[in-house]
């Protein structure tokens, strides 16, 4: 490899790549000063909303290193102390979870901290909310009707629903889900309900996928996050025109909330500048930024009013949990026992 | 008279040549990290762990269904692709340049953007069906590429022997053409059995679950690391599998044409009244592999309210993706070289050892080869780690084989005296390798840079995670933005990584069209 | 670079020709040359001929250089390739090597072939590869052709003009006229020793064609079995076979059975002078079908023609001796032949061989 490299030819083809790889950089950040490198799993349009907001605010630089949830933490687990990361935000909170239990993120600003309700954030500390998504039933209105939509994610597991609920249980955020059942409602009305679960669904491979099986009328419905039906509507409606969405009722397991976090690294050598980008994120100035963009996530910052066109935050009533304990070792291990991993 | 007795062996065994011994060995080392680091978690989590993990009804379902995609995908290319190339190269069907150019042509569509393709169509696709479908669409060019430039190649005057010893046209196609494709066919075959076991992008949208989706759903779901090793454990058996199965079935032949003479150009098979349905059948194949990926992209651009064509971004995406292409294609070409020829030239155990052991990472997804490359430059090459070196060497690790199986049927070509006539005319051992051999397979070398390119093109784990921060390719665009369902938004990236790899597609179209080597 | 500066006609100067001594070599445990000794004066053309799988090929290669020997030397000018001290690779023998397919590279044009082994600089001397294609009977205008356009003669005739260009000293040619027809092979061969004979460079030639051998080399030394059996002069290898195998294998050969007394042997076709020394007593002695002459009259054994094999030049008569019941084959000229069943009388020009075996 590397004696391939030292070839002339090579050589300028790396170098040329290398020298559009800086283009695009500067040409994202056009001033000076300290940069800081953030590992993203949010959507890219609003990393750079808050990216270029940050930067006009404070003059510190952000490099990113965008993937999935899971792909980031793992890459930051196996960096350890090495990992160029100084901040991390995801779309779930297990994975902050995650590397919060391996002793991997730094204590955050209590002013950070204070700017987001307590149970948006992690009871270490070291994570905070920076957006949230509402579980939901998206339904298909010529396959049922609206009133045998369910009220609570606890019916599905009844029989009335063999071969009619689509879930994606491959996916962070049906264990997240699932998590919530368990916490709400105790272990053996968990497990069963996980077992009746295993009967009825059908397996998606994820929350688009199981959108476009109820648009289509494959499956008359399906439990996903809200925000992926707002989305869809707002770019044409193909995957969701023939579907509405129903929340579930207050407290119960299904009106969970997932929260979106972000994290300063423990390993992080610009902490300073890393807990300002996290203070920002989830300060008034990010969250408004949050509302404005397309996401269509709800904000959770204090005092900070969602997208209008989404249900207002302030009529879901998410149940209470513990959001470190999400996906758990038990969670996954019962899935495992039922067969839907 | 006497007798005549057989000569003595011609296996004039010699000892293989230090230096290029060294450079193989070093490849094939650098292409073995990622099995290292996947054995490494096997056995640390020891035999119970193992056992608790891998002897679960979930487990079986996984291993039905990777089989069963695997035999069907490699079974279904192998009988389009060659079937394709036969009445290409070898029938009156009208047309053969376009349709070479078309049979080619999906392999610059993306298999994940295939099924994006037809899953907005209609989701019927899903399943095994779907997947046997749509990952035969995308992967059959592996297998006609190869086949119809042996096709081409082929001297008829064996066809006519057959026929004059009394076969029937069946008989002989498998008696006589079928074992001289064996080798070209096997080639590619391996090639989709190795891609359908690392097949991710394409699978995830169909709802059908293997080895290598769950090994992604288990990273996601548990961050469970050992977990995951354990099921790419499977995926490395079940390469292994594949590798041993190719080397059996092709056997050792000399692919090299003895006797002299220009071979005659055979005379095509008249289809007659059969033309309408070849013609019928071909189109169809070129509307499901092309048309349907090609229209819903189309579609999107048009009704995506996302939809935009921010010129600056495209272009540098663009020019990145081109340039971290050409780089890592003609890297993992030069690095295949040493091995390829080793294994060609010395045949031997060693040198099947090295040249076998260079496919393992192709079979494992790329969230494995890439964390294994994270934990090997940031344990002991720190100055690497999310260099562009490094990418590029990720890139050369996960798509070695392509260029390893053009290159090896490039070789087998090149009858070995024309080595000794070189030797005897005073070029050393390097020398030939520059003055004869690599011109020589200057078509080959061409076939297999652009078969990396266009993997490389529409790489997406390892580009997430090696590459030097604030890179982006057409790829990562494209998943940022379908990820976050602005298929509009995502479309002109699709639609920019066909348009840079046609040329490489045309690359490879020229190749099978090429001549054989004149005696 | 000193071999660069060899002019084409000088290059005997320095030339010792080649020595090869007690080669021997085994594939696995097959032994495929035992102690081979073989010498080839400079400027000489030895043919080495031998049935297909007697070794012959082996030990050309051994001479190139592709193969080591197990034991043994080989000498090429002077200089050991191979031996106790170490092994030259081919390219550093100061070799030409042809084979039986020509191997031109594909790639390359003829000119590009003729000077592939020369110093890069010389490389694009026109005027040197015209010389080399003249000196095999090209013209010049062969030189931008793509070996794919030649004909087989002219792809062996480049294949030499390309093992020339660097002034070898020796070259090894691997049956080059094996495989071609027979008119081609003919003026193949002739402009092949013309430009070898020319350059004064010595050559061995390994062959399986007798009468290749014959005409073409100034020496021959004749294999079988991993031995070399005889190496002699053409003539005297004609006249002097050291066994019947060798005999028969050179030549179409009858043999009877004969009690030789003095120089004289007796025996079915009468009382026949004997070349060279023979011990008195029973042997066994060798005709040629060219020795035996028809005659209508006069002095002869009476014998009948049982059956003839036309060639046009000449034909082979096979003939039955009264009594006797052995069979006697003449070689006759084609334009005067007998007719079958017709009664002739033979007659043996020139004294026979004794079968020393």
């Amino acid at each position: 490899m590397w004696h391939a490299l030292t070839s002339p030819s090579a050589r300028r083809v790396a170098s040329a790549v290398a020298a559009i790889g800086l283009a695009a950089s500067l040409a994202a950040c056009g001033s000076s000063g300290p940069t800081i490198t953030l590992y993203s799993a949010q959507h890219q349009d609003l990393n750079q909303a808050w990216i270029d907001g940050f930067t006009k605010e404070t003059g510190i630089r952000v490099e990113m290193r965008r993937g999935g949830d899971f792909e980031l933490a793992n890459q930051i687990l196996a960096e350890g102390d090495a990992s160029p990361a100084d901040v991390f935000i995801t779309e779930n909170s297990p994975a902050l979870s995650l590397l919060s239990s391996e002793g991997a993120l730094a204590p955050l600003d209590s002013a950070t901290l204070s700017q987001v309700p307590a149970r948006f954030s992690s009871g270490a500390n070291d994570w905070v909310g920076i957006g949230a998504r509402s579980t939901v039933v998206i339904y298909n209105p010529a396959l049922i009707a609206a009133d045998q939509v369910p009220n609570s994610i606890m019916d599905l597991s009844g029989p009335q629903w063999k071969d009619r609920i689509g879930v994606a249980s491959g996916g962070a955020d049906f264990q997240a889900i699932a998590s919530a059942v368990y916490a709400v409602n105790g272990d053996a009305a968990a497990g069963e309900w996980l077992a009746g679960l295993k009967q009825n669904a059908k397996i998606y491979q994820n929350n688009i996928a199981i959108m476009k099986a109820v648009n289509a009328g494959e499956v008359p419905a399906g439990v996903i996050y809200h925000y992926y039906w707002y989305k869809d509507r707002a770019e044409s409606g193909q995957d969701s025109a023939n579907t509405e969405l129903e929340y579930f009722d207050r407290k119960d397991a299904g009106a969970f909330v997932s929260v979106s976090g972000g994290a300063v690294l423990r390993s992080s050598e610009n902490a300073a500048e890393a807990q300002r980008f996290v203070a920002y994120m989830s300060g008034r100035t990010g969250q408004q930024i949050l509302s404005a963009t397309l996401s269509l996530e709800y904000p959770v910052g204090n005092g900070v009013e969602p997208n209008p066109t989404l249900k207002p935050f302030s009529e879901l009533d998410p149940p209470e949990i513990d959001l470190n304990t999400l996906n758990g070792p038990k969670v996954i291990s019962e899935m495992l026992r039922v067969g839907l991993l | 008279m006497s007798r005549v007795r057989s000569r003595a062996p011609a296996t004039r065994r010699r000892p293989y040549p230090p230096a290029r011994l060294a450079a193989a060995a070093a490849v094939a080392a650098l292409t073995l990290v990622p099995l290292f680091h996947v054995l490494g978690f096997v056995v640390a989590e020891g035999p119970e762990q193992a056992a608790d993990l891998l002897l679960r009804p979930r487990v079986g379902e996984l291993l039905r269904n990777t089989t069963g995609l695997v035999i069907a995908g490699c079974t279904a290319c192998a009988v389009i692709g060659a079937g394709a190339a036969w009445l290409v190269e070898r029938t009156t069907l009208p047309g053969r340049r376009v349709w070479t150019v078309l049979m080619a042509a999906p392999l610059a569509v993306p298999a994940f953007v295939n099924s994006y393709g037809w899953v907005s169509v209609t989701a019927a696709v899903e399943g095994f069906g779907g997947a046997l479908l749509i990952t035969t669409m995308s992967y059959f060019p592996l297998v006609f590429l190869p086949v119809a430039a042996v096709l081409r190649g082929i001297d008829p005057a064996f066809e006519d022997m057959s026929r004059a010893l009394g076969n029937g046209p069946w008989s002989t196609f498998f008696r006589v053409v079928l074992p001289q494709l064996r080798p070209a066919l096997l080639g590619g075959v391996l090639l989709v059995g190795l891609h359908l076991l690392a097949e991710f992008g394409a699978l995830q949208a169909l709802r059908f679950p293997t080895f290598t989706t769950a090994i992604y759903e288990q990273f996601e779901s548990t961050f469970n690391g050992p977990a995951s090793m354990m099921l790419a454990g499977v995926l490395v058996l079940g390469c292994l599998l594949l590798l041993m199965g190719e080397l059996r079935l092709a056997g050792r032949v000399r692919v090299a044409r003895l006797g002299s003479g220009a071979a005659r150009t055979a005379a095509p098979h008249r289809l007659g009244s059969l033309t309408p349905l070849a013609l019928t059948g071909m189109a169809a194949l070129a509307v499901l592999a092309l048309g349907v990926p090609l229209g819903s992209l189309a579609r999107w651009l048009a009704v995506g309210s996302s939809t935009a064509f921010p010129v600056v971004a495209l272009l540098t995406t663009t020019l990145t993706s081109i340039g971290l292409g050409v780089a890592a294609a003609v890297a993992t070409t030069l690095l295949a070289v040493p091995v390829a020829w080793l294994s060609v030239r010395h045949p031997g155990r060693v040198s099947r050892l090295l040249e076998r052991s260079t496919y393992f990472a192709g079979s494992l997804p790329g969230i494995v080869v890439a964390l294994a490359l994270v934990t090997l430059t940031v344990g002991y090459l720190p100055a690497l780690y999310q260099t562009t070196a490094l990418l590029v060497a990720a890139y050369a690790v996960l798509f070695m084989p392509r260029a390893m199986v053009s290159l090896r049927a490039a070789l087998a070509q090149v009858p070995p005296e024309l080595d000794d006539s070189a030797r005897a005319l005073g070029a050393g051992p390097s020398a030939v390798m520059v003055r004869v051999t690599l011109p020589l397979i200057a078509r080959g070398l061409g076939a297999g840079t652009a078969l990396v390119f266009l993997a490389v093109v529409t790489e997406l784990t390892a580009t997430l995670l090696l590459a030097p921060i604030g890179t982006a390719t057409l790829a990562t665009e494209f998943w940022s933005n379908s990820y976050s369902l602005a298929y509009g938004a995502a479309a002109p990236y699709a639609l920019l990584m066909i348009l840079i790899s046609a040329p490489a597609a045309w690359l490879l179209t020229r190749e099978s069209r090429s001549e054989r080597l004149p005696a | 670079m000193t071999r660069t500066s060899v002019r084409l006609h000088d290059r005997a100067v320095a030339a010792d020709g080649l020595r090869v001594t007690s080669v021997s070599k085994s594939y696995g445990p097959t032994p495929v040359l035992r102690s081979v000794d073989l010498t080839v004066a400079a400027g000489a053309l030895t043919a080495v001929l031998g049935r297909s799988g007697c070794g012959k090929t082996t030990l050309l290669r051994l001479i190139a250089g592709f193969d080591r020997p197990d034991s043994g030397t080989v000498t090429i000018d002077g200089r050991e390739v191979a031996g106790p001290r170490g092994i030259l690779p081919p390219e550093e023998r100061r070799i030409g090597y042809v084979t039986q397919e020509g191997n031109l590279f594909p790639h390359l044009s003829v000119a590009a072939n003729v000077a592939f082994g020369l110093p890069r600089r010389e490389r694009r001397a026109e005027h040197r590869v015209a010389e080399l294609l003249e000196l095999v009977g090209l013209d010049a205008g062969f030189a931008r052709r793509r070996p794919a356009e030649l004909s087989g003669g002219q792809q062996q005739r480049v294949a030499l003009a390309r093992a020339l260009a660097p002034a070898p000293g020796i070259v090894l040619l691997d049956e080059p006229f094996s495989s071609l027809d027979a008119e081609l092979r003919e003026s193949t061969r002739r402009a092949v020793v013309a430009a070898l004979a020319a350059t004064g460079t010595t050559t061995v030639l390994v062959t399986h064609d007798q009468s290749e051998a014959l005409s073409l080399a100034t020496r021959i030394a004749v294999m079988r079995d991993g031995y070399i059996v005889q190496e002699a002069s053409p003539v005297e290898l004609y006249q002097h076979p050291v066994d019947r195998g060798v005999a028969a294998f050179v030549c179409a050969v009858v043999v009877l059975p004969a009690v030789v007394r003095g120089r004289i042997a007796v025996c079915a076709l009468g009382e026949l002078p004997v070349a060279g020394p023979a011990t008195d007593g029973p042997a066994a002695v060798l005709v040629r079908p060219e020795q035996v002459v028809l005659t209508g009259s006069g002095d002869g054994v009476p014998a009948h023609v049982v059956d003839i094999e036309f060639y046009g030049h000449d034909a082979l008569v096979r003939l039955a001796l009264r009594g006797a019941n052995g069979e006697i084959t003449a070689r006759c000229p084609g334009h005067i032949l007998p007719t079958i069943g017709e009664w002739v009388l033979l007659a043996v020009q020139g004294p026979v061989t004794i079968d020393a075996a």
